[in-house]
């Protein structure tokens, strides 16, 4: 029994020092929060920029209350997060099909190098007007600018991760016999999902981006169409509100994805070892 | 346990916050019910209108029912402007656009088979038009010749504004080629005014009504002086809409004349639906100068823009106006 407890009590130490530091972590970031909260206050009262710029803190936040209890806010939420969920599937699909087949073969490797160089500096922003005159000011639209940016951050990581096989192993492999399918399934996948997890969480941000930016210069309904509109007659504290929404969904996405490479790694090293105790 | 109060907690909140909602989007109760009679069917049109005050003669028709009555559902789509209406009206997915007539203009010299149905608002022959060139106090700018040499807003380029500032500056002695026009949205010249960016801006109220009431000087009416009663905003949609849906397009345009007359008998209607649709309060609904709602092409000025445009070559030459300008009313 003594040996028993003896055992426990120190465990029982590490993982309240362990919730007491996750404790205060919460509790400097709350205090970050309220500083910034208040320096913008104190910015928008003493008027060092024309309120007609700022807004203060208090009015930003008592307009985004009040839009918390619209359904139509929710609503814009929906669409907007819907062209990004479809946007980024797309891009993910195109992507790894895409990336995968070039980055295999070294010779569609070094044949597409250059027309990929090309092609993806181009802002996808300017292929607006080609998307309106194609389809209209509908979500497809929006579709398309989204995921000519998210392929690419996709496509990119996908090719260098499926050239990156360590070359033990697949001398291993082959010294094994190993099949086409499997030494995809054993070899490649294992290989190429870091590459796959960095590129989905880069594309998730850039497809948010984008998703917003569409709303905004095609017109079709989201939380964009409510920035451009409020800011066309001057409502500059909706404008704010609707910034933070999208800071806090750009946030939640992060996360999101980020909950979801830990899962997906968590056999690999580099999660790994974080976690090791 | 503890895991399914939680859960139950979170459900209990949901729905104790849904029940607090609002929904600001959700049909209001004047709306009536689709006309049932003489065949049933409303046609639906995709309608694109810029989100400003012109287009509450738009709203509070289709609020009293005047499109239904001639069989039309109109969808009213915020465009953000020229640019987006027109690549969106030749895609097929609008139906008809509400804009200036200088975007229909540019299209026809470059056989895009824009064509300009109606007019859709004129600006005012006499008295306070629905725009001005604004300066700030500080300026010193007071005639419309002190504009040379300056810096002067207008919201988009190489459109009816600066066209009709260069005119007027021209005829009041000044010299219109030293102009420096910038682009500046709307709501952003008090701004820019203040901080000293911009000497003048062009704007419509309510931002007019705001700079002036700030201190500002209304230096020139551009259009009034140049063009009176020149057309702020004409109805068009192409030629293909034009020839294969003829019977939606002259209801298209009997319903706008109806809902441009009624809209000039019931103003205090118009600033109503201004305030609900644009979300102003009501006191400066009440104070933005409406144009002449009007169907009318002949008084619009299009032939002398396109004109003042060619002379101060913003265009190569004056388009065929037979072809842009087929009046269905």
């Amino acid at each position: 029994m003594t040996t028993a407890s003896a055992i426990g009590a120190p465990a029982r130490a590490r993982r309240r020092g362990r919730g007491a530091s996750a404790a205060r972590k919460a509790g400097l970031g709350a205090l970050g929060i309220v500083l910034f909260l208040a320096g913008w206050q104190l910015l928008a009262i003493t008027r060092v920029l024309p309120p007609s710029s700022l807004p203060s803190a208090t009015d930003t936040l008592a307009t985004l209350g009040g839009m918390l209890q619209d359904l139509e806010f929710w609503r814009n939420v929906g669409r907007t997060m819907t062209a990004w969920a479809i946007g980024l599937a797309i891009a993910t699909v195109l992507g790894v099909v895409l990336g995968g087949f070039v980055g295999l073969i070294p010779v569609l490797r070094r044949a597409t190098h250059t027309t990929v160089e090309f092609l993806r500096p181009i802002p996808s922003v300017a292929l607006i007007p080609l998307a309106i005159l194609a389809f209209g000011i509908q979500l497809q639209a929006a579709l398309v600018i989204i995921v000519f940016a998210s392929f690419w951050q996709v496509f990119v990581q996908v090719l260098y991760g499926v050239a990156d096989i360590d070359t033990v192993a697949r001398d291993t492999a082959r010294s094994y016999g190993l099949s086409g399918a499997e030494r995809l399934r054993w070899l490649v996948l294992p290989t190429a999902l870091p590459y796959l997890m960095t590129g989905l969480r880069l594309a998730a941000s850039v497809a948010l981006i984008l998703a917003i930016t569409a709303e905004m210069t095609i017109g079709n309904p989201g939380l964009g169409r409510v920035i451009f509109q409020a800011y066309n007659i001057g409502n500059i504290t909706t404008v704010y509100a609707i910034v933070i929404v999208t800071g806090l969904l750009g946030l939640v996405v992060n996360l999101v994805f980020r909950f979801i490479e830990r899962r997906a790694l968590a056999w690999h090293q580099s999660v790994r070892g974080e976690e090791a105790l | 346990m503890k895991k399914r109060f939680a859960v139950l907690g979170v459900v209990a909140a949901a729905t104790l916050a849904l029940a607090g909602c609002t929904d600001s989007a959700a049909p209001s109760a004047t709306t009536e019910a689709p006309a049932a009679d003489g065949g049933g069917e409303l046609t639906k049109v995709r309608v694109a209108a810029l989100p400003i005050a012109e287009t509450g003669a738009l709203w509070a028709a289709i609020d009293e029912g005047i499109f239904e009555a001639h069989g039309l559902d109109v969808e009213v789509v915020p465009a953000q402007g020229g640019a987006q209406a027109i690549p969106a009206l030749l895609s097929g997915d609008i139906d008809f656009a509400i804009g200036q007539p200088m975007g229909p203009i540019r299209a026809a010299l470059q056989d895009l088979g824009v064509v300009i149905i109606s007019n859709y608002a004129s600006s005012i022959a006499d008295g306070t038009d629905v725009n001005s060139v604004v300066a700030s106090a500080a300026s010193g700018i007071s005639s419309p010749a002190d504009l040379a040499g300056k810096r002067v807003s207008v919201n988009s380029i190489g459109a009816a504004g600066d066209l009709t500032i260069r005119k007027a500056v021209d005829d009041a002695g000044g010299d219109s080629s030293t102009i420096e026009f910038v682009e500046v949205a709307f709501p952003d010249v008090q701004a820019q005014l203040e901080a000293g960016n911009i000497d003048a801006g062009w704007v419509p109220d309510p931002f007019r009504g705001l700079i002036v009431g700030a201190g500002g000087t209304d230096v020139i009416s551009p259009y009034q002086a140049t063009i009176p009663g020149l057309t702020v905003l004409t109805n068009f949609t192409t030629q293909e809409f034009l020839d294969s849906e003829p019977e939606t397009v002259a209801a298209y345009v009997e319903a706008m004349a109806e809902a441009q007359d009624f809209a000039m008998a019931n103003e205090d209607l118009v600033r109503a639906a201004i305030a609900k649709n644009l979300e102003i309060p009501e006191a400066a609904a009440n104070a933005i100068t409406l144009p002449v709602f009007t169907s009318d092409l002949n008084g619009a000025g299009i032939p002398e823009l396109a004109e003042l445009a060619v002379q101060y070559e913003y265009i190569d030459a004056v388009p065929d106006l037979k072809k842009l300008v087929q009046p269905q009313v």
